[in-house]
């Protein structure tokens, strides 16, 4: 049996804060897996430590508690960084090389060869759309070129893992489409995806799973198909509705006995509807416990 | 569960990638414009080798290496301290550093990745600065000699033998290996102060700090003889202040015994044995301060 992508096992990341003696738990006790070739969507508002995952399973941060290994391999081996690529949060490089240098640049410290680092850079420059600016410094380039190039770097190996922390964040919608598709390229490769990303719609569209992440805590897990559908509901979408026909519907639902009108109104992305109700649910526990 | 292994186990230490890091590195730092220095010494040395006003011939030559060798060891000292306290907090503050640490680079191969960059860039520096300034002194000692030879000759109180003393006398102030030895010492004590800076911009808070602490123990390291007498030899005082100065002593280096550039730009002849012991001094300074990094940074969270 091989190993999962990512296994999370149990992962606490306590921050000592300077100066006062204070802690803060940006993790608590954290698990989760991720398969081969699964797309795996991570959800959670700000500061809910989503990046802080990321980072020690990359080995940049080491766990206060538990493990984290990509393909059997523990974070902290520096080996395990030879199957995934990390695309982090608002990344620059270096603005002095051109973005067919830094491709070379993060492709020979992954260990490529020569003729095979121009040839998968040509590809790659191809897939992200930069072939014009190839040969122009990343000083000049926009946002979205910058994470299209971030994204690029981050497979220049042919990783099976590929972690991205909010890809599309400060993008304009067409780039944000765009480096959608080529998350979904990712996918038809078979390759395991992270996606940390705060833009619910994206996520509800390439993910297989999602995880919800509140304070640190996994608040819920699963299959997307299954944490959205809700059994006992039906939903109605209307469009083009004569005034006085919604009232008369609702009369309907209220005089039959069993039947109950959960809600009505425009209709909203389901899986936004889900991350509102966990997250509030979370919050009024906090509020409880404090 | 089985943990897989990965049919391919890369090497631990890759000295492909730590040349990566390096030429990068001097990339960054060619692109920066560092090399406009070069043009400020060169205006230098060739004002230098102008001055004739009050010197003798013997002078004359002396104020060009005295210079020369003076602008090169402040550039390589203010560049080396700089440099290395501004390029690692830089990438970290610019997320460089994430992409470079999750890809499969060993913490150890950034730092002399980087450590190899800046050195690379004052070793190229150092060695145009010499081709260039022991071109203008060849020229320099040729046309003085000729000068001093038609002045003499036509001067019937000097022998022949005068003149081959005085022709002799001049050339020991032309370009020699003893000025290489000079500047071998300037590369060796940069590097040396390279290290130190990149020891402590693994825990500073600031580049400005770095380079604050550094010169510090830059200057306290040129009396490092002294304050080895002092201190190791001190058994009065509080004990504290004893193992403090102790303690000092060892982590600070030697800072002196690169100062062979003096006597070189004297036209003294250097033995080879100093060079040597020089050299492998200046190594053992940039192990250990590397080793000590490489201990403070692995530890280091992003
Ligand atoms: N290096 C650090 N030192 C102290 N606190 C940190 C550090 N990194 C993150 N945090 C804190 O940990 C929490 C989780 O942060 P993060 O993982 O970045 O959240 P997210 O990516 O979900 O927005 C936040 O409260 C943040 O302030
Ligand atoms: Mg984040």
């Amino acid at each position: 049996m091989s190993s999962p992508a990512v296994e999370v096992d149990n992962l606490t990341k306590i921050f000592r804060l300077s100066l006062r003696r204070d802690y803060l738990v940006a993790v608590q006790n954290l698990s989760f897996t991720v398969g081969e070739g699964e797309i795996y969507g991570l959800i959670g508002p700000n500061g809910s430590g989503k990046s802080t995952t990321m980072k020690v399973i990359l080995g940049l941060m080491k766990p206060t508690r538990g493990t984290t290994s990509i393909f059997g391999l523990d974070s902290r081996d520096v080996r395990s960084r030879h199957r995934v690529g990390f695309l982090p949060e608002n990344p620059y490089f270096y603005k002095h090389l051109s973005g067919r240098e830094t491709l070379y640049f993060y492709g020979k410290l992954c260990g490529l060869k020569k003729r095979d680092l121009k040839a998968r850079s040509a590809e790659l420059l191809a897939l992200v759309d930069l072939e014009d600016a190839a040969d122009r410094r990343l000083s000049g380039y926009s946002k979205g070129m910058l994470q299209r190039i971030g994204l690029a770097q981050a497979i220049i190996q042919r990783p099976q893992l590929v972690i991205l922390d909010e890809p599309t964040a400060g993008v304009d919608p067409s780039g944000s489409r765009k480096i959608r598709d080529l998350i979904l390229k990712l996918k038809e490769d078979r390759v395991a995806v992270i996606l940390c990303s705060h833009l619910l719609e994206q996520v509800q569209e390439v993910c297989d799973r999602v995880a919800i992440m509140q304070e640190g805590k996994m608040l819920k897990e699963g299959a997307l198909d299954e944490l959205i559908a809700v059994e006992d509901e039906v939903e109605l979408v209307m469009k083009n509705l004569p005034p006085g026909l919604q009232s008369q519907i609702e009369n309907l639902v209220r005089d039959d006995p069993d039947a109950q009108l959960v809600r009505s109104g425009h209709p909203r992305t389901t899986l936004e509807r889900l991350f509102l109700s966990e997250t509030e649910k979370g919050q009024q526990g906090e509020g409880k416990a404090s | 569960m089985s943990a897989a292994i990965p049919e391919y186990r890369p090497p631990l230490f890759s000295a492909q990638r730590v040349w990566t890091l390096a030429t990068s590195t001097f990339t960054q730092l060619v692109r920066m414009k560092t090399f406009y220095f070069l043009a400020v010494f060169a205006v230098l040395v060739i004002a230098a080798s102008n001055l004739n006003l009050l010197y003798t011939p013997v002078q004359q030559l002396k104020v060009i290496r005295e210079t020369s060798l003076g602008a090169m060891s402040i550039f390589s000292w203010l560049f080396a301290i700089s440099a290395t306290a501004v390029l690692i907090p830089r990438d970290l503050e610019d997320r460089t550093l994430y992409t470079i640490l999750s890809k499969p680079v060993p913490r150890l191969e950034y730092l002399v990745g980087k450590l190899l960059g800046v050195l690379l860039v004052i070793g190229v520096a150092l060695a145009l600065m010499y081709a260039f300034f022991s071109l203008i002194l060849f020229f320099q000692e040729y046309s003085i000699i000729s000068s001093e030879m038609s002045r003499m000759s036509q001067n019937p109180r000097y022998s022949l033998e005068d003149r081959a003393t005085e022709a002799a006398l001049i050339s020991a102030y032309g370009p020699d290996l003893n000025l290489l030895y000079g500047v071998l010492a300037v590369f060796l004590k940069s590097a040396v102060l390279a290290t130190v800076a990149m020891l402590i911009s693994t825990f500073a808070s600031s580049s400005l700090f770095t380079i604050i602490i550094t010169t510090v123990i830059f200057l306290i390291g040129h009396f490092h003889k002294m304050a080895a007498d002092f201190w190791v030899a001190e058994q009065q005082g509080a004990l504290i202040t004893r193992i403090l100065g102790k303690v000092l002593v060892l982590v600070i280096p030697d800072f002196q015994i690169f100062n062979i550039s003096d006597s070189i730009s004297g036209g003294q002849s250097v033995a080879f044995l100093v060079i040597a012991q020089m050299s492998a001094l200046a190594l053992m300074y940039v192990i250990i301060f590397t080793i000590a990094s490489w201990f403070l940074f692995s530890d280091k969270e992003f």
